[in-house]
């Protein structure tokens, strides 16, 4: 059987292979721990920012996969470490020897799965965000007057301090209030003749109003916050209308909230392509290491040269040696005769 | 008598000046996060100096940042003595200067304890500080025009925003200043001109606060203007109402978020120097055991360490009389070129 994708080590290539994996390894380890900080961020993040998006999101997969594929990787990166050292110390490699061919068969299954996995995830879940931050936002627009209503008593106050946080203003704008009811009806005055009208003049009786909350106000404006009336324009005397912007915040938070979780997910995609390639590196400078240090016999300062290879024979070959050696394994009877008739033979011969 | 004396033999001795050697890169690494935590602490006072009225004393993280660079520099100076003292030969290089530095570094960690006292006791100058520096700040709050004070309403807004705080000592210092600028009003208007006339200053006052002192956590639209008027707001009652706007003070705020922080730098330089003072009594353990190795050669012998030769007050007493020597040294050489001339003389 040819060995696949053979490559001769003598003795000093085997010694630069292995120190460059040991560095390489410890990048391993460096880019698995990165990895790990960095979707731990992100689920607080996401912890904070649960209540705006919509409840059947994916979204949270993507650090969870992410952290465990950063778990693995780092794993793989010690083992690497441990190994690529071993290796060069003949008192240290023999308990290598026997490891070193299941581990490496679990990083590339189990860590590369891994990867894989949290990369297609970092590609596809983005694109959710659009709409669960659409269905989100928008229910906790309508629930911020309800601060009495049992499960949704929270969202007045995590509402403002996302626009005080991420400094925006409703979804799209500050005119999203306009279509809302936000002031509970607990605290209207159903003596008020405004309040009155206002409420019968709209289809399904709710007390929508040209205000918005405190909360979208910016303090770079050089007057105090306007919030009430603001689709009047002679309500405001003096308003500059050079400086429209400034009073209250331009962004929407669905943009915001959009870009921001969007850059973390590219950041943790880009660290898991990185991540992946220095895996794929360790693991193929592991095997030739490994195949190459057996051709020794485990002997590691033989001057002799070896061949390091991918796989002993193509896949083909692979597969008919296992499956003969299986089938060897299941005729024990036929087994003896042969042998049992060439040693009568051998006496004769010399006999 | 010696002070705390310790038998050394050479495998002894080996192991002291290994761990003080891994003691000292501890220290050196120590060294830096002191350096590190006054770095922070000025970069915090800086960022907030504008309602401190520039005035506020810099002297916790000055002291700090120069306490971290000195532990650094001593002791990785230490950590090379203490590798080098396994050998003879490099030893003799250091052994003239180990008493001035050993003394130098008693001194250190006198001036570290001190430094780390000062960081629990200076908050009271901050109290004065943030006192005058925020009342400044609030009357500067409608000068959004004036060049030099048009970030006052910003550095406000987003200082009451953040710590969740009101006015100097509350909400009701807002109803004493003018915080909406004169450009905004509609002097037109006969609301804002029976304001002006009945104020003896013709200030425009109201019962009203600016927006970053409403509390998101309160259950009705935050209620900014006639907050003392209760018929001007529906089911309101202000002397009940407690989640409306924030109720703490900015003064007491930022005082107790510097205090935290200066108590915490203060607790963990405090640990640091009982690391130091560690480190210098096994220095001086180690000096003072080498040093009575009798024979040079013989570095398989037993030596004594100890503290102190003599007993403290023996000690304090032959201190004093080679500091009485130095000056009566002077005297006596005087007296001799004197008594040296008379006998030429006579």
């Amino acid at each position: 059987m040819a060995p696949v994708l053979p490559l001769v080590l003598p003795l000093q290539p085997r010694i630069r292979l292995a120190q460059g994996l040991w560095l390489l390894s410890w990048l391993l380890v460096l880019a698995g721990g990165l990895i790990l900080l960095c979707s731990g961020h992100l689920l607080v993040q996401l912890r904070h920012l649960g209540t705006f998006l919509a409840p059947s999101c994916q979204f949270p997969a993507l650090p969870q996969a992410a952290l465990v594929a950063g778990a693995v990787a780092l794993g793989t990166g010690l083992v690497g470490v441990g190994a690529s050292r071993a290796s060069l110390n003949a008192a240290l490699y023999p308990p290598w020897r026997g490891v070193l061919g299941p581990m490496l068969v679990a990083g590339t299954a189990g860590g590369g799965g891994l990867l894989v996995i949290a990369l297609g995830l970092a590609l596809a879940l983005p694109g959710s965000l659009d709409e669960a931050l659409e269905e989100g936002l928008g229910t906790a627009l309508a629930h911020y007057k309800d601060t009495e209503v049992p499960g949704h008593c929270q969202a007045k106050r995590l509402v403002d301090e996302l626009q005080l946080r991420y400094q925006c203003c409703g979804r799209h704008g500050y005119k999203d209030w306009f279509g809302v009811q936000w002031v509970s009806s607990r605290y209207l005055d159903p003596s008020d003749q405004d309040v009155v009208d206002r409420i019968q003049s709209n289809v399904e009786g709710l007390y929508l109003t040209d205000g918005v909350p405190f909360s979208c106000c910016n303090p770079h404006s050089p007057r105090p916050c306007l919030q009430n009336r603001l689709s009047d324009s002679y309500a405001h005397p003096l308003f500059d209308p050079r400086q429209p912007n400034q009073n209250l915040w331009a962004q929407g938070c669905h943009e915001v909230l959009l870009e921001h979780l969007q850059d973390l997910a590219g950041t943790l995609g880009s660290m898991l392509a990185v991540t992946f390639l220095l895996q794929a590196l360790v693991l193929l400078g592991l095997r030739y290491l490994q195949t190459a240090l057996e051709g020794l016999g485990g002997v590691i300062d033989g001057e002799g040269e070896t061949q390091g290879y991918l796989f002993p024979g193509r896949l083909k070959d692979m597969l008919k040696t296992a499956w003969l050696q299986g089938g060897v394994a299941c005729r024990p009877a036929p087994e003896e005769a042969p042998p049992g008739e060439a040693p009568p033979k051998e006496d004769l011969s010399e006999a | 008598m010696a002070l705390l004396k310790v038998k050394f033999d050479q495998k002894k001795r080996v192991k002291l000046a290994q761990g003080l050697w891994l003691m000292n890169w501890f220290s050196v690494l120590a060294g830096i996060i002191i350096f590190s935590l006054g770095l922070f602490l000025k970069i915090e006072l800086r960022k907030r100096s504008d309602v401190m009225n520039n005035s506020e004393s810099h002297f916790v993280p000055n002291s700090l940042i120069g306490m971290g660079v000195l532990s650094c520099v001593f002791n990785s100076l230490a950590g090379k003595i203490c590798y080098d003292a396994l050998d003879p030969a490099k030893y003799a290089r250091w052994k003239p200067w180990l008493k001035p530095y050993l003394a130098i570094c008693v001194l250190f960690n006198i001036v570290l304890f001190l430094v780390a006292l000062c960081c629990f006791l200076l908050r009271g100058s901050l109290e004065n500080t943030l006192g005058q520096g925020l009342k400044n700040g609030m009357k500067y709050y409608r000068d959004t025009d004036t060049p030099g004070r048009c970030f006052m309403k910003k550095t406000i807004d987003m200082l009451q925003i953040e710590f969740k705080c009101c006015g100097n000592n509350g909400f009701r210092d807002w109803f004493e200043i003018q915080w909406i600028s004169n450009r905004y009003l509609d002097f037109s208007s006969k609301e804002v001109k029976d304001r002006i006339k009945s104020n003896v200053d013709g200030r425009y006052l109201v019962d009203g606060v600016p927006f970053s002192c409403c509390n998101p956590s309160s259950p009705r639209p935050c209620i900014q203007y006639q907050i003392t008027n209760n018929s001007a707001h529906y089911s309101y009652d202000h002397q009940t109402e407690e989640l409306n706007l924030w109720v703490r003070g900015c003064r007491a705020a930022l005082l107790s978020y510097y205090s935290s922080l200066m108590n915490s730098m203060g607790v963990v330089t405090l640990l640091i120097w009982l690391f130091e003072v560690t480190i210098t009594i096994g220095l001086r353990y180690l000096q003072t055991s080498l040093d009575r190795v009798s024979n040079p050669e013989e570095t398989e012998s037993e030596s004594e360490g100890w503290l102190l030769e003599k007993s403290v007050p023996e000690t304090w007493k032959a201190f004093l009389e080679s500091v009485k020597k130095l000056g009566k040294g002077n005297q006596v050489e005087a007296e001799g070129a004197d008594a040296g001339q008379a006998p030429e003389a006579g």
